[in-house]
């Protein structure tokens, strides 16, 4: 009978969204949920209609935090990049001994709580602190301000965000095929041109896959950017934080999530089209 | 810093799910019995640090050996989850601590209680009166060796007084202050003239190292001389005194607040509630909490327990009291609300 091979398939075929249920559930009540809370707040809280959206582009502040969380992020991807490249090349072409060593170091600051690490930022950057002392060494009356400015807050993040950038580059430098390089050379490509034609394009899906997660995750920076920077450089997400927290604005605080969460979907959709996002776990 | 997160807080989901339920069915749950009362809980919202130390020792503790309801605590203060709370139905803490201003923005959105005095003039907008607190001007005597900054004046006076200054990232304590500075007489404040404040805020920014938003914060940068003068809580300026760093204050144009305790609307908890609100403002319990705690007392009875010993911490005190002034917020002259806003977009230039 051809009745039991199709059943069987069927099973096989439902197999995996049964492992997938347990997920899919919790997910649903404790992401898609609130989720659709907030987005019912936005356009419900305090009066109904697209006025809290209307008031994203209108208002000033809204304009400014926005415009300023987008270039911090890019900033930050930047500077992770700028530092996350040589490391991971650095790593992918010395013995397996120090490049496990390096892999330590750089995970022991990752398994580190970002809290700590941003206090530890305080400390060492604080007019008391070595930074400053070393400033008075070198024969400084006073000190530059580091704390409190924009330049602890960036220095902060991309201290957390960098080991995204380094994995993530380091991963496909690991499997680029040393035979490339060499037949590389034998064509003549030597230094600057070599790594321009050969070793960057090669790198480049780790660079694309680093950079998207470092970005990501720092449009949703809360906790280091109010702790070490200053209300100039306010993001989006701190200024979320006080208007749930200090203003009750339930509303426009929901509406600047949901834009928040729109635009990091569209760059996801972007870096999709461009590179797909399947890579991201590859 | 110090951010204190009590055991509680961590179990919060659990708390919802079942104060979420205790809503549903309604106010049965919450009818008292004396059989009942032994296994009791109370959740109350706490500033965490030395407030917690003081209200454990004077209040809650008491209150739990009198009436056997035991106490529960909920950190951080958050008038966000009061409103939340009352709007949802689901109960995280049943009593909070409100200020002047955030007591008439609560009442008026229909969050409280309404309360019956506990002591004569003891309720105001639905809060019991339970003790004041003063913003004062505080410095490092190690940056202004000589004579530290006496008034608000001297504060925005960066020639005299070059350094790193800070104050709370809290539109309401601050424009007084810079009014002030711009030589506004105490009785001419209110209503507060919101342009020539900013105006006069406008001379200070570039100065303002930090814009402190949490109290055990305002304590540190003090300590640790992040900066050299500071707009802090009182409370938070003996402490770093007490810690033995090079500071001083000055009671001199001190801004007085008053703190009451307010239990939220239709919380399950209610009777338990109130008597613990009544408990914690007569006169005994509060007098001990307000000396360990350095606050002055607003039942006069509690004052009167209070050993002249203690009283010159107090901005109440008959000594300091005369050189702060207090804050109107009945006749303030803006919506708090708009105000904040403007002054967080003010910030972010």
């Amino acid at each position: 009978m051809s009745a039991t091979p199709a059943s069987i398939r069927d099973r096989q075929n439902l197999t995996p969204w049964l492992l997938l249920l347990p997920l899919a559930a919790y997910l649903l009540i404790f992401f898609f949920v609130p989720l659709a809370q907030v987005g019912i707040m936005s356009v419900t809280e305090p009066n109904p209609g697209l006025g809290n959206y209307e008031k994203l582009v209108t208002s000033p502040l809204y304009r400014k935090v926005f415009i300023n969380t987008f270039m911090t992020a890019l900033l930050v991807t930047v500077c992770c990049l700028l530092v996350g490249y040589p490391l991971a090349y650095l790593m992918a072409h010395t013995t397996k001994r120090r490049a496990m060593l390096i892999l330590m170091l750089i995970t022991m600051s990752f398994w580190t709580s970002f809290l700590v690490r941003t206090y530890s930022w305080m400390v060492l950057l604080g007019r008391n602190g070595p930074v400053s002392w070393l400033f008075l060494q070198m024969g400084w009356d006073e000190p530059p301000q580091m704390l409190f400015t924009r330049f602890a807050s960036t220095l902060a993040m991309v201290h957390i965000l960098a080991p995204y950038m380094i994995m993530n580059i380091y991963s496909v430098m690991q499997k680029i095929d040393p035979s490339l390089i060499r037949s590389a050379e034998s064509m003549g490509a030597r230094g600057p041109s070599l790594f321009r034609h050969v070793y960057l394009p090669l790198t480049a899906p780790g660079i694309a896959n680093g950079s998207i997660l470092v970005f990501v995750i720092c449009l949703g920076f809360y906790v280091t950017p109010v702790l070490l920077g200053s209300p100039r450089e306010q993001m989006a997400a701190g200024l979320i934080g006080r208007q749930i927290e200090e203003f009750l604005a339930f509303g426009p605080g929901s509406a600047m999530a949901i834009a928040l969460l729109v635009f990091t979907l569209i760059i996801l959709a972007i870096y999709h089209r461009r590179f797909g996002l399947d890579k991201l776990y590859g | 810093m110090k951010t204190p997160i009590s055991t509680t807080s961590l179990m919060m989901p659990r708390r919802s799910f079942l104060m979420g339920s205790a809503a549903v069915a309604g106010t049965t749950l919450a009818a008292p019995s004396i059989g009942r009362a032994q296994t009791q809980e109370l959740y109350i919202n706490s500033w965490g640090g030395a407030w917690l130390e003081a209200a454990t020792e004077n209040l809650f503790d008491p209150f739990t050996k009198d009436t056997g309801i035991a106490i529960k605590t909920v950190s951080p203060v958050s008038f966000a989850k009061l409103a939340a709370q009352v709007r949802s139905g689901v109960y995280e803490f049943d009593v909070t601590t409100l200020g002047g201003g955030d007591i008439i923005r609560a009442n008026q959105a229909g969050l409280l209680e309404d309360l019956a005095p506990t002591y004569e003039g003891g309720v105001y907008e639905n809060g019991m009166g339970s003790h004041a607190f003063a913003t004062v001007l505080a410095w490092r005597t190690d940056a202004y060796p000589d004579a530290g900054p006496q008034s608000w004046a001297d504060f925005w006076d960066v020639e005299r007084f070059p350094g790193n200054r800070s104050l709370q990232r809290y539109p309401a304590r601050i424009i007084p202050l810079a009014l002030l500075a711009d030589g506004v007489a105490v009785e001419d404040l209110y209503p507060l003239d919101f342009e020539r404040a900013f105006a006069k805020l406008d001379q200070i920014k570039d100065h303002i190292t930090v814009w402190w938003t949490a109290d055990a914060q305002s304590e540190q940068l003090l300590r640790d001389g992040e900066v050299d003068m500071i707009g802090i809580w009182h409370g938070s300026y003996f402490r770093a005194e007490d810690s033995g760093a090079p500071v001083a204050m000055t009671w001199n144009q001190a801004e007085i607040e008053r703190s009451y305790w307010v239990v939220a609307k239709d919380t399950p908890n209610m009777e338990a509630a109130k008597l613990f609100v009544d408990f914690a403002t007569s006169a005994a319990p509060l007098a001990g909490f307000v000396e360990q705690a350095n606050y002055g007392a607003l039942n006069p009875a509690a004052t009167a327990l209070v050993p002249d010993t203690a009283q010159s911490r107090m901005p109440t005190s008959t000594a300091n009291y005369p050189l702060a002034f207090e804050q109107d917020m009945a006749n303030w002259g803006a919506d708090p609300e708009e105000v904040s806003m403007r002054f967080e977009e003010w910030l972010s230039y």
